[in-house]
């Protein structure tokens, strides 16, 4: 047994709006639904339940158990994923890791947040109160703009090359339904040049906006999937994970990422390379985040971030198709459930069922995460997996 | 010249101060720096940590007094904040390279906004709280600025 003899046999997704007045559960109960009817699975012949972090059931430390009784699941392996936004695409890792071991047999992958309905309902323990609120430091976007300057100063950046990718994914949630409405209008590089600045040099239609909603995954053993006629799946054949990259040095280079480490683990264990990609669905909290992802993910070199994005088309019909859904920037992140976003909008293009945003080559998907914000330095957990259509 | 808010208006959230820490903070009541520091590794550390962030064991770990001098390693300006901040923007979030080899978070004033760059020198300049421990903000270390004009 090994990674790819599981199976994605179904996704599922709800619309991501600004605020739910729906329940977190019933957008979980929403998922379950759209995945029992997709997959022909009975509710009985789920045995695992993993759940993404979320801002919702963050003070809760039942959550994963409070969750399967409102959803009345009966499960042989249950929990909640923390490794904040990468929560989602390590769930999945874990349902293969679970399903792998003989733990469980049939996994729902959920990720589902309302952290704007219930905004404020968790306080995390952290280092956050001693050493950096005494200094209006006030989360991500301050530690982008840290690290973006510092970018700026070593190699320098193009923001014209940062608003074209802004750009191609404002385009690619034109043609997503499930995208916030708010953020489904066109924009221009020039648009992106002049929003307004947040934290110098972060720029408003850098970041994403914080909303609500809930997708989900349905995994089970290819053997499995096989016996019921569900050929049509989707395999995870690579993952790397790495977590508080060169945690025993005072000071790092905040333009390296764990997604170097991440990334060669899992080109190894998919023997693909870079060149091999057929579409990028990497988690977009701020743009620049994706340009670094692909310097340490090898598609170009450290620091030519710009010039490859300058090169490249990621458009839906072009060299590389980024976000095919709008990404999290312009589709909504849906809190700590976002990182599903991109994940199952990757599953969906594998499945060939994009519809108007349908890319030509389904050869394989590259997915990523990235979660939580350590003192001084970029991001926490970088996640890479790769996927393929069973073929 | 352009001036950022300095941010000493703010009433802050009184920072906590954990069993591991507490030496950096008592030592900010007399506005001396003290930072940890790992004989076996020969290093410093910041943030306080329960534990060496080198080898894992706490033997080697004591603490030592620093002059609080260094440079500008990034800056960003902040252009919107929550509570307690807002209202209060914008101004510099830093961080900055101590001359031992450690990365501090905090805010730079006194520094208009064209003087600002990545490596000027700068020194404490401290704030005080109303339980008598004083907050680590830094300024312009007008004594240095040829080293500052150096860096860029």
């Amino acid at each position: 047994m090994a990674i790819h003899d599981t199976a994605i046999v179904g996704y599922a997704e709800t619309k991501i709006v600004p605020v739910s007045d729906i329940d977190v559960w019933e957008l979980g109960a929403e998922i379950l639904e759209q995945l029992l009817d997709r997959t022909g699975f009975e509710k009985g012949e789920i045995d695992g339940l993993i759940l993404s972090a979320s801002t919702t059931g963050a003070g809760n430390s039942f959550w994963s158990q409070t969750t399967a009784d409102q959803l009345a699941l009966e499960l042989d392996f249950c929990q909640t994923v923390d490794i904040g936004g990468s929560s989602p695409l390590g769930a999945l890792a874990r349902a293969t890791a679970a399903i792998d071991a003989g733990f469980c047999t049939t996994v729902l992958c959920l990720y589902a947040d309302t952290s704007v309905a219930e905004r404020g309902t968790a306080r995390p323990r952290s280092y956050s109160e001693e050493w950096t609120q005494p200094f209006g430091y006030l989360g991500a976007p301050a530690a982008f703009g840290l690290l973006s300057q510092y970018y700026e100063q070593r190699f320098g950046l193009d923001y014209r090359a940062l608003g074209k990718l802004a750009v191609t994914q404002r385009n690619h949630a034109l043609r997503n339904d499930l995208a916030c409405e708010k953020l489904r209008k066109p924009i221009t590089i020039d648009d992106y040049i002049a929003s307004r600045m947040i934290n110098d040099p972060i720029r408003l239609l850098d970041s994403v906006m914080i909303c609500d909603g809930a997708s989900g995954l349905l995994v089970t053993s290819r053997k499995q999937a096989e016996r019921r006629g569900l050929t049509r799946c989707v395999v995870p054949i690579g993952y790397g994970e790495r977590t508080n990259l060169n945690p025993a040095r005072a000071i790092v280079d905040p333009t390296v990422s764990g997604h170097r480490a991440a990334g060669e683990r899992a080109f190894a264990q998919a023997g693909l390379r870079p060149t091999d990609i057929a579409s990028f669905h990497p988690y977009d909290d701020f743009i620049i985040a994706i340009m670094m992802q692909l310097e340490m993910l090898g598609f170009c070199d450290h620091g030519q971030g710009c010039a490859f994005i300058r090169e490249t088309d990621f458009g839906i019909e072009g060299d590389l198709p980024l976000n095919t859904s709008g990404g999290q920037i312009s589709a909504g992140q849906t809190g700590l459930a976002g990182g599903g976003t991109n994940l199952v909008e990757a599953v969906r293009q594998l499945f060939g069922e994009g519809g108007e945003r349908q890319i030509a080559n389904r050869a394989n998907a590259l997915v990523t995460g990235i979660g939580g914000i350590p003192y001084g330095r970029n991001w926490n957990t970088s996640t890479v997996m790769i996927l393929t259509p069973n073929a | 010249m352009t001036e950022l808010n300095d941010t000493s208006d703010v009433a802050r959230l009184l920072p906590p101060v954990r069993s591991f820490s507490r030496p950096f903070w008592d030592a900010t009541r007399e506005r001396r720096v003290m930072i940890q520091y790992d004989r076996e590794a020969g290093a410093y550390q910041f943030y306080p940590r329960p534990t060496s962030i080198y080898t894992g064991r706490r033997h080697a770990l004591e603490w030592r007094e620093v002059s609080g001098r260094g440079q500008i390693f990034s800056f960003t300006i902040v252009r919107r904040a929550r509570e307690p901040f807002r209202g209060h923007e914008p101004y510099f979030l830093t961080l900055v390279t101590l001359d031992e080899g450690i990365n501090i978070m905090s805010n730079v004033r006194g520094c208009p906004l064209e003087e600002m760059a990545v490596g000027l020198r700068v020194r404490p300049s401290w704030l005080p709280l109303p339980d008598g421990r004083n907050l680590l903000l830094f300024e312009p270390d007008s004594g240095s600025v040829a080293a500052a004009q150096s860096m860029r």
